[in-house]
């Protein structure tokens, strides 16, 4: 009935202009009304289209040529210039019909781009502003299903390789199986997205088919019926497909960063378990020595052999406590925690080191060669000061009573090589690797702990640690990295 | 570990009076009014940070805090906080000994208002902003007088990079250590001071460094 209503005015019209031109002429002579039939034409091809302008012209031709052409009352077409002027009519029917409808055309695409843009603006500020991505996603896929080419669409998420369903519409495990596969091979199935245009690809006419579509992270499945599916339609499909791109990248950097706060707190416990076990170790070790010290000050009023025997078992206690702390400082290596690097002088290490070791380094000769203007170290402070207190701590076990402990540093290739030598026996060939091993000892008494944690400090800190015999004795060589100058150095 | 203690302190001729908690601590500081609290962080009940943040309003007697904690950054909060020095348990009576007269000492040098504060042959005259080593005059720049005078104001005590780095540079510096490093090398090297095994400044690895007293 649409269809037909443009004719009827179409018709209504010309009649209208004829009975206007009858009524005008039955008064006075006008020459060149049939122009106001032009302006019907034009009119009817400009809003309504084609076909109605053609109406319209053949009527306004048949009619004024009835009334208004002589012999009146008749349909005779005689000579050219009548047939002229119908084609004049019928040709300024179809040219601006055709401009028309063309013009119309382009302001539909427009208000239909209009449209699908503020729908997916308001799609996607809505789904972006959604705190739940899933929430989000729910309703992008619902607003795919309202396209009439798609009649299911659902988003699948793959983690691990395993493909779980995340929105949209109810998937069959073989469905979900395949997604993985899609997802895991990057292959699209009856569906390819190039340069943000969508095309479907159908294997069986007329049926709906099932398409798959990988994304980022995760997959998209849609039901496809390819007959319905315009020009419009896919565009529109295409920006979705690309928000389902965005939304489940999202919902991804979402769920790693939660994974990392996991990760940072267990750091955390770690860090708590190792505070609270050398808690309960060095407690009692600390009473011990306190109570042993007590005793063996000359004004406790011990013999001098019962204050001896009280010095000796302070110093094992002392021993005990070093090993502890090197078994918690192992842990915390095992365990990954961070370091904390600053600039730091390799002199100030050194001089820590050398401190917590005095007793021991008593018995020999410690002599440090350092250049004056030796550039700083970026390490972290305690971990970089084990290093050199068990290089230490190994030298003393090794060198004989009063023989020369060696200390010595030089920057080299954008690192700082440092070293500490000592007079004692020289390491088996085969053990020189060995000697880094945890639990691995040169002798009875040792723990194995103290070098196995050099390497690892040295390693974390991205150096190196070797060692080799020279000609006086042992020498451990290592690396640390230097810190890197500031901008504007102080004055 | 407290009788340990108390017998170990009343050797070396310390009146020792002894509590279990931190309530306890800051009650009993105000009326009895020690010299030196040996204050443990890991107390039952109140924290020992807590504890140490109330008793500086109840007492003017040194706090040294003792901790078996390995964390350089529980030092760094206690001497933040108010500690005048720190132990790290296990350790041996006669160290601890050696903290107590320190600290004491330098409480009577406060108390006395010495102009020239002294470390070994180093004089640090405050009035006049002058250095001298074993009498000869030793040139500093302003940044490098400025760290060594804070660091002299308060001899024998451990400060802080973020202290240092605070007073010396400003708010905007903090947590720069090449800073206070880089400086401090400088004083050294003009000081006639072996890094390695310093006379006058020491490192306290993870804290930052003292003046010796």
């Amino acid at each position: 009935m649409r269809r037909l209503a443009p004719h009827a005015i179409a018709v209504g019209g010309v009649i209208g202009i004829t009975a206007a031109i009858g009524l005008i002429t039955s008064r006075a002579p006008v020459q060149g009304l049939s122009a106001l039939y032009l302006l019907l034409v034009l009119w009817l091809a400009a809003r309504w289209g084609r076909w109605p302008a053609v109406v319209g012209s053949i009527g306004a031709f048949v009619l004024y040529d009835f009334y208004f052409v002589p012999p009146v009352g008749t349909f005779s077409v005689r000579g050219t210039a009548e047939l002229l002027e119908l084609v004049v009519l019928l040709a300024v029917a179809l040219v601006t019909s055709q401009l028309a409808s063309s013009l119309r055309r382009t302001r539909a695409t427009a208000e239909a781009l209009a449209r699908e843009s503020r729908a997916l603006y308001e799609l996607a500020t809505e789904a972006l502003r959604s705190s739940e991505v899933t929430v989000a996603l729910s309703m992008l896929c619902g607003r795919a299903t309202e396209l009439r080419c798609v009649d299911r669409f659902a988003l699948v998420a793959v983690e691990y390789g395993l493909p779980s369903p995340l929105a949209g519409s109810e998937l069959s495990a073989a469905e979900l199986k395949q997604a993985g596969w899609s997802h895991e091979n990057g292959r699209s199935v009856g569906i390819a997205v190039r340069g943000g245009a969508v095309t479907l690809m159908r294997t069986h006419p007329g049926a709906t088919e099932t398409a798959y579509l990988p994304l980022a992270s995760g997959v998209a499945v849609m039901g496809m019926d390819a007959d319905l599916a315009g020009p419009d339609e896919l565009r529109m499909l295409a920006a979705l497909i690309g928000l389902a791109d965005l939304l489940l990248d999202r919902r991804r950097v979402a769920f790693e960063s939660e994974r990392a706060r996991g990760l940072e707190s267990s750091d955390r416990l770690k860090t708590a378990i190792l505070s609270s076990l050398s808690h309960e170790f060095k407690s009692p070790i600390a009473s011990l020595r306190t109570g042993l010290t007590a005793l063996a000050a000359p004004q406790a009023g011990l013999k001098p052999d019962q204050r001896e025997l009280l010095v000796d078992l302070d110093r094992q206690a002392t021993r005990l406590d070093r090993m502890v702390g090197d078994l918690l400082a192992l842990s915390r290596l095992e365990a990954g925690l961070e370091l904390e690097r600053e600039a730091q002088s390799f002199a100030d290490l050194v001089a820590g080191a050398t401190r917590g070791l005095r007793t021991e380094l008593a018995a020999n000769k410690l002599a440090v060669e350092l250049p004056d203007d030796l550039p700083l170290v970026q390490v972290d402070e305690v971990q970089a000061g084990r290093v050199l207190a068990n290089l230490l701590e190994n030298a003393h076990e090794w060198a004989p009573p009063n023989g020369v402990i060696e200390v010595g540093a030089a920057p080299r290739g954008g690192v700082l090589e440092a070293w500490v030598e000592n007079e004692g026996p020289p390491i088996a060939i085969g053990d020189l690797d060995r000697v880094f091993d945890t639990f691995w000892t040169r002798r009875a008494r040792g723990s194995g702990l103290g070098l196995a944690i050099c390497k690892r400090v040295v390693e974390a800190h991205g150096g190196t640690i070797r060692a080799e015999n020279r000609r006086r004795g042992p020498r451990f060589t290592f690396t640390f990295p230097l810190a890197p100058v500031p901008s504007v150095p102080d004055s | 570990m407290q009788r340990a203690l108390r017998t170990g302190l009343s050797y070396h001729d310390f009146d020792v009076h002894a509590v279990g908690s931190g309530e306890e601590a800051v009650r009993e500081a105000a009326a009895w009014r020690p010299d030196v609290i040996l204050l443990d962080l890991g107390l039952p009940g109140m924290d020992g940070f807590a504890t140490l943040k109330a008793l500086r309003p109840a007492t003017r007697g040194a706090v040294i805090v003792v901790s078996v904690m390995p964390d350089e950054k529980d030092k760094v909060r206690a001497l933040d906080a108010g500690a005048d020095d720190y132990v790290v348990k296990p350790f041996g009576t006669e160290e601890l000994v050696a903290r107590i007269r320190a600290v004491l000492r330098r409480q009577a040098d406060v108390t006395a208002g010495e102009p020239i504060i002294r470390s070994g042959d180093l004089a640090i005259d405050i009035g006049r902003r002058s250095v001298t080593v074993d009498g000869k005059l030793v040139r500093l720049t302003p940044t490098e007088y400025e760290l060594l005078r804070f660091l002299a104001l308060h001899a024998g005590k451990p400060v802080t990079h973020t202290t240092l780095l605070r007073q010396v540079w400003g708010d905007y510096a903090i947590g720069d250590t090449y800073n206070t490093r880089y400086v401090v090398a400088q004083i050294r090297k003009k000081l006639g001071d072996d890094p390695a095994n310093p006379r006058y400044i020491v490192n306290e690895p993870g804290v930052g460094y003292r003046l010796e007293g």
